[in-house]
């Protein structure tokens, strides 16, 4: 079976384009897998299905939006919220009237007063202020023969927005932990932090509960790697809480190997966010194959990590409490720390190890391929001898039929 | 208690999964259970018939009979195990394996077209579906509990059952081979004819029926073989014990086998059993040099392993005690008290 596959691909730095380089090996073993060239919206000859990686970030996937349209397929859906993405497509394009038509579509005629305010600069661009509030998938769903999500959170939101067609969650994929030594860092504990240094990845809840646990445990030390975002003041917010050089180390970008060097030393890996548009977190992934105890927030993919792998910070009031509380259980209890580790190695092979989702993917490819066919072939089938012996279409005798092909997923 | 025990029927053919059933049905009536073999013909092809026909067991309403409830159903092999039951237990000997292991090998059943592709992954979500309404789920080996895990993600625990009853004994480390097995290419009696051939010692019988017979004699007389292998066809109980009493070792090397009784029963003759590193369940009970010997799946070696066995009849008897011990474990009530409990 041929399936034509759209995704950004290294050396485009993106995490859906490294998740790719990671899966298709794989999936190449299962599937005759044709992999189209960044910008070609046709899909490769002899195809029998096809697939799109969807993620917001419109540099990366616009032009799989625009091959989407072309011809529907399946489409896993990196994220929820498609508002950047959309905007881009619209707006980007010099295409006022496609991001109005996309508002009002999900908000009605507030929605599109909502984007005249944007398209004049009145408001702010809702894409970065209010993106949860307008998801704006509903043209993507509206073309997906079928969705491949994540979590049962983007399931439910997708169901939520109407979408009706099949949906296959598949977990993240796990990376191989490369051979590395730990970075030598000291800290007691190390607690790591790793991604965009921004207000919604919750980096001041973060430090105001480490200066908090710092009070009590001088030793204790905050790794932030990643870039700090546009407009937030990391240097002014460490000053105001008394965060000294001493227990804070920060480190901008950082290669593949550095990257998990430096995973590998801590002894916590907190993983914030708020809001969420649904996405999976590959750091996190990452984290749980190193053995990790993660704390993330309470919120999407984040909640659904079982309880025996992550604690879990509600958002909002008491956060900072909370966290406080979740990082001081982490240093005090060896015991806990070693179970959280024993059940996130175990959880990253059993749930996320490249083989197990690989095989998903085959399976949910195959089934969106050829489902059609094989459940208008049994249908046909059960609903002629049943026909011969005189059961009417709408009958009850042809209600219990369908009730009871319908309990063992055959008939669609 | 009033019992179901389910299996498909596949008109004409009679083998191990059989033998199983009805010893089953007659085990739990011994132990004063009102148990009755519920069966429904089995035909997996062409197309979609895999599942049309497997649906019939959905139709099936074994909630009661004769207005007195069954209280219990023991369903076994794909795809008796569809059947509805508040109280389904199943003891799975086989899943539908043309979907699962045998898929893109030789003895698959589904081509590389996408309605063929989504026709196995129906398969598997009708045995996800199917295998997670039972009560309890057991299976005959680990290699079937792992596939199970694998496909489905349920968890079975493991319960192999007994052979059947026969007359088992020894008499002698005899000169011969034995091969008890159903005449089918995925047995792989092929590779014990081509050993033959190889060594002109060697000297094998073959119990047993099936589709590749006339493969399997065709071979037989192209390596002029000077009657050295023997085809019994099949044989009754007493014939059976009488070759397992008989021979020098029992040959049993299917693909990635389930679990078969035919191990057992060359243990409880005290035999050693000669098989292969790609035989799947039967590696659970034949160990190299413990209980057997273990090869690869090529004449060669099945010979000179053949050979060794013969030229070292001592070893060969101890391999035979030992696996009669691990037998001897594996007995009627200790299966049945597992199932209803």
């Amino acid at each position: 079976m041929k399936v034509s596959y759209f995704s950004p691909m290294p050396p485009e730095r993106s995490g859906i384009a490294d998740y790719s380089a990671l899966l298709l090996p794989a999936l190449r073993r299962r599937l005759d897998v044709q992999v189209v060239r960044r910008g070609r919206t046709r899909h490769a000859r002899g195809t029998d299905l096809s697939l799109y990686h969807v993620g917001n970030n419109p540099d990366a996937h616009g032009w799989i939006v625009d091959a989407l349209r072309r011809r529907p397929g399946v489409v896993v859906l990196h994220d929820f919220v498609l508002h950047h993405l959309v905007a881009g497509l619209t707006i980007g394009r010099r295409d006022g009237h496609g991001y109005l038509d996309a508002m009002e579509r999900e908000g009605g005629v507030v929605g599109r007063l909502l984007g005249h305010g944007v398209l004049d600069k009145r408001i702010p661009p809702l894409w970065e202020s209010r993106p949860q509030e307008f998801h704006l998938a509903g043209e993507v769903l509206g073309l997906a023969t079928g969705l491949v999500v994540h979590s049962r959170y983007v399931e439910e939101r997708a169901r939520g927005a109407g979408f009706d067609g099949p949906i296959w969650r598949v977990p993240h994929p796990a990376w191989p932990v490369p051979p590395i030594e730990p970075a030598r860092i000291e800290g007691d504990p190390l607690v790591g932090s790793f991604g965009n240094l921004n207000s919604s990845k919750r980096i001041p809840q973060l430090l105001e509960a480490f200066a908090r646990l710092r009070r009590d445990r001088p030793n204790a030390r905050l790794l932030l790697v990643g870039a700090t975002s546009p407009g937030f003041d990391l240097d002014r917010r460490l000053q105001r809480l008394g965060l000294s050089d001493e227990g804070i180390l920060r480190e901008d970008y950082v290669d593949e190997r550095r990257l998990w060097a430096l995973m590998a030393a801590c002894d916590v890996c907190v993983n914030l966010r708020a809001p969420t548009m649904g996405e999976t977190s590959g750091s996190v992934v990452r984290q749980l194959s190193l053995g990790k105890p993660v704390i993330v927030s309470d919120v999407g993919w984040f909640a659904e990590l079982p309880d025996e792998v992550a604690l879990k910070i509600p958002v909002g009031d008491g956060e900072v409490e909370a966290l406080h509380a979740a990082l001081e259980l982490i240093a005090r209890d060896g015991g806990v720390r070693a179970a959280m580790s024993r059940s996130a190695l175990d959880l990253a092979e059993r749930e996320h190890g490249l083989e197990h989702v690989a095989e998903l993917y085959a399976s949910a490819l195959e089934q969106a391929a050829g489902g059609e066919a094989v459940a208008k072939a049994v249908l046909g089938e059960i609903a002629a001898s049943a026909g011969e012996v005189g059961i009417e279409p709408g009958s009850p005798e042809a209600t219990e039929l369908a009730r009871r092909l319908a309990e063992v997923e055959l008939g669609r | 208690m009033r019992i179901a025990v389910c299996a498909p029927q596949v008109p004409f053919v009679h083998g191990g999964a059989e033998i199983f059933t009805d010893t089953l049905v007659a085990e739990l009536r011994e132990r004063g259970h009102e148990t009755e073999l519920v069966t429904i013909p089995f035909k997996w092809y062409p197309g979609t018939k895999v599942l049309s026909q497997a649906f019939l067991w959905r139709l099936a309403d074994l909630e009661e009979s004769n207005g007195a409830p069954i209280e219990l159903v023991i369903a076994t092999k794909f795809p008796s195990y569809c059947v509805r039951h508040p109280n389904k237990r199943v003891w799975v000997l086989h899943q539908f394996r043309q979907a699962y292991e045998l898929d893109r090998t030789d003895l698959g059943q589904f081509s590389e077209e996408p309605a063929d592709r989504a026709l196995r992954r129906s398969v598997q979500r009708l045995d996800r579906v199917a295998l997670g309404e039972a009560k309890r789920l057991f299976a005959t080996s680990q290699n079937v509990a792992d596939r199970i895990e694998r496909s489905t993600g349920l968890a079975a625990e493991v319960m192999p059952h007994p052979p059947q009853e026969l007359p088992y004994r020894c008499e002698e480390y005899g000169d011969f081979i034995l091969s008890v097995n159903r005449l089918d290419r995925a047995k792989r009696i092929d590779l014990l004819i081509e050993a033959a051939a190889l060594d002109p010692a060697l000297r094998v019988v073959i119990a047993g029926e099936g589709p590749d017979r006339e493969r399997l004699e065709k071979i037989a007389r192209e390596r002029d073989l000077n009657g050295r292998v023997e085809f019994a066809g099949r044989a009754d109980e007493g014939e059976l014990a009488s070759l397992y009493a008989r021979c020098l070792a029992v040959y049993y090397a299917p693909v990635d086998e389930d679990f078969g009784m035919v191990p057992f029963e060359a243990f409880l003759s005290r035999k050693p059993v000669l098989t292969t590193h790609d035989a799947g369940g039967p590696l659970e009970i034949v160990s190299d040099r413990r209980t057997g010997l273990v090869t690869a799946a090529e004449p060669p070696a099945l010979a000179e392993a053949a050979g060794w066995l013969r030229e070292h009849r001592a070893e060969a008897e101890a391999f035979g005690s030992a696996g009669h011990a691990l037998a001897a474990r594996v007995t009627w009530d200790s299966c049945i008290e597992r199932l209803l409990s």
